[in-house]
């Protein structure tokens, strides 16, 4: 079998009916994909397959022999971040985390699907089988509907160390 | 002060939207070993008979663990304190709650572990089983644990206890008695990331623990304890967590991840299925809290007697700690001149409970803010002024008799008021927190301040 994962084609020696998930994690080393649940219901195992959303911990490999997968690490890098991954970011969307590969990547093929702006009920929609327990889901809502927008900060903007001075140098603060 | 009143950027945030933040289960050293505990699929039994000698010669198995390989099996989160041990890492004897480990297996996957937990024999003898705390105290309910069915180390009492003034003459002087019932229920804290921990032995002889604690030192103990090692035997590396919410205090899978690196030579990693996170691990504890208040007519609490039954499961753990601190908040943000507080950490064959989010306080919190409203109900008072009126305020005694310096209770109820656009009259909405005087000093009151700020 073959996988091409965040554009690098890959033989997968996994058994046929192992789960997507673990081909990714336990073969791979592709770790944002999160065992959350194991059972479908939780969302953070979720990847792009072919563009399309699915949880890879219900996906047995051979389903999706030849296809194109995308997790949060094929999206963008620190320096060249996705309009909805530097939304996450700018929103405060992700707290401990774990849930926000699953978020992004969902996020990602509704804002995809929609071709532009999105609407909050969409977002519930399409985030819907998505568990935070953190955040209790505003901040969320949020961030995909700016990404949606475009009304995203790049994250140059965002304060950078400077040899010598504390780590924290925000713009515009008193000091 | 760069930071105060900016908003920064989560020093995390880029790792969490860029799946580069490496939480226990992404870490990577070779090839693991997969652990996976027998739990006791019933509430309440003896075991009459553990056999792992069939687990242990199977195929890719690596260890099998029970009691007899635990230096220390039997442990106490307060033995510091003088507490006796009462639970042990892997059930010996008997088990006494649903999900209780007794075995535990390290094979070379998830899979031939959990085939080695089929080949454990083991056979029960069940007891009956006791699920309800108002039953606790019954003399024919069931016997669930070495001291009884109520937590028996509060110094001299097998309780918590608050005494403040003179609750018989408060009784005696109050115009209503209000009295109400109510039972807050077990929440399974749920986060997103399972219990996990991966445990490598190094060439040094340490132990390398990564730990999804919520509290590294104290898990650090815990290992250490159970272990007999020193401290200077483990590494624990944590502080990446994906959701505790109070659920990740208790140290949950590092203990016997370490025995069974131990035992094998090999790294291993245990993650709990969602079943097992539901099943066995710590739950915010049910709650049975009676309160009857002394009350006016015109709204002043003379004073409130409160008795408390904490559900602990099947063990103590922190519960005892969780119903000080219950006990510390029974008056509320409300200074209540006589007070006369029973609280009781009662076993039952559930899981043990432990810490969520306000450990004791927000069980407490809630009986007593509904118990507010059902004061103002049974009076015909507006609830707001009934709250603004019993505040706290700068001098008064709390309940366990210390002076408040900085109350929040008036500025709080005055803010919250406001933005759910409740309209207060004037002499209510221009309430401070300092000293009482005047009308918001009644004669029961008096002795409640202490003006020069010391200790009562």
């Amino acid at each position: 079998m073959k996988l091409i994962v965040n554009g690098m084609e890959l033989d997968i020696v996994s058994p046929p009916l192992t789960p997507l998930l673990h081909v990714l994690r336990d073969e791979l080393d592709i770790t944002s994909p999160k065992a959350g649940c194991q059972q479908g219901g939780c969302g953070t195992c979720t990847v792009l397959v072919d563009g399309e959303p699915r949880r890879s911990c219900l996906t047995a490999v051979a389903t999706v022999d030849g296809a194109s997968i995308t997790t949060v690490e094929g999206l963008g890098d620190r320096d060249a971040l996705s309009p909805v991954q530097a939304a996450f970011h700018r929103h405060y969307a992700a707290q401990c985390g774990f849930c926000t590969p699953g978020m992004v990547i969902a996020a990602t093929a509704l804002i995809q699907r929609a071709g532009g702006p999105v609407e909050r009920a969409d977002v519930l929609e399409a985030l819907g089988g998505h568990y935070c327990r953190c955040t209790g889901y505003v901040k969320i809502i949020d961030a995909v509907v700016a990404a949606s927008r475009g009304e995203v900060d790049q994250i140059e903007d965002l304060p950078v160390s400077v040899a010598g001075e504390p780590e924290v140098q925000p713009k515009g603060s008193p000091a | 002060m760069k930071a105060v009143g900016a908003r920064l950027p989560r020093y995390d945030g880029i790792g969490h939207v860029t799946g580069r933040t490496q939480y226990v289960d992404d870490i990577r050293v070779g090839k693991n070993l997969w652990a996976k505990a027998l739990r006791s699929p019933h509430h309440h039994a003896s075991i009459t008979s553990l056999d792992t000698g069939k687990a242990e010669q199977m195929k890719g198995v690596h260890a099998v663990v029970t009691h007899l390989d635990v230096p220390k099996n039997v442990y106490g989160h307060l033995e510091g304190l003088g507490v006796p041990a009462d639970e042990p890492l892997l059930a010996e004897g008997d088990v006494r709650y649903k999900g209780q480990p007794i075995a535990a297996v390290a094979a070379e996957s998830e899979a031939a572990a959990m085939a080695a937990l089929e080949a454990i024999e083991v056979r029960y003898e069940e007891r009956p089983a006791l699920f309800d705390i108002r039953q606790a105290l019954d003399p024919d309910a069931p016997q669930i644990h070495q001291w009884g069915n109520v937590y028996p180390h509060y110094g001299p009492y097998n309780h918590r206890r608050v005494r403040k003034g003179d609750i018989d003459r408060a009784f005696d002087d109050a115009d209503v008695i209000v009295e109400g019932v109510y039972r807050p229920q077990a929440i399974e804290q749920m986060p997103m990331e399972t219990q996990v921990s991966l445990v490598v032995p190094e060439a040094s002889g340490r132990l390398t623990i990564y730990s999804c604690t919520q509290a590294m030192y104290f898990s650090m103990g815990v290992v250490a304890a159970h272990l007999q090692v020193p401290l200077n035997k483990l590494k624990f590396v944590g502080g990446t967590v994906g959701g505790g919410f109070g659920g990740k205090v208790d140290t949950a899978s590092e203990t016997i991840s370490a025995l069974l690196a131990l035992k094998s030579r090999r790294p291993v990693k245990w993650r709990w299925t969602r079943e097992e996170e539901f099943l066995a691990s710590a739950t915010r504890a049910p709650w049975h809290i009676e309160l009857a208040d002394a009350v006016t007519k015109d709204g002043w609490i003379l004073g409130r007697r409160t008795l408390t039954l904490h559900d602990s499961g099947a063990y103590a753990r922190f519960s005892p700690y969780g119903v000080t601190k219950h006990a510390f908040h029974h008056s509320g943000a409300y200074t209540i001149p006589n007070l006369r507080f029973d609280g009781f950490v009662a076993f039952t064959n559930r899981v043990p409970t432990s810490a969520m989010r306000g450990f004791g306080v927000t069980s407490v919190s809630f009986a007593v803010e509904t118990h507010m409203n059902r004061i103002a109900e049974v009076l015909g008072l507006d609830p707001w002024e009934l709250r603004l009126k019993n505040a706290n305020r700068i001098g008064d005694t709390s309940g366990n008799g210390v002076v408040l310096k900085d109350p929040s209770t008036v500025p709080v109820t005055l803010a919250a008021a406001d933005r759910v656009g409740i309209e207060l009259a004037a002499s209510f909405r221009a309430m401070t927190p300092e000293p009482r005087s005047g009308d918001l000093l009644p004669a029961h009151l008096v002795a409640q301040q202490s003006l020069n700020g010391e200790e009562a």
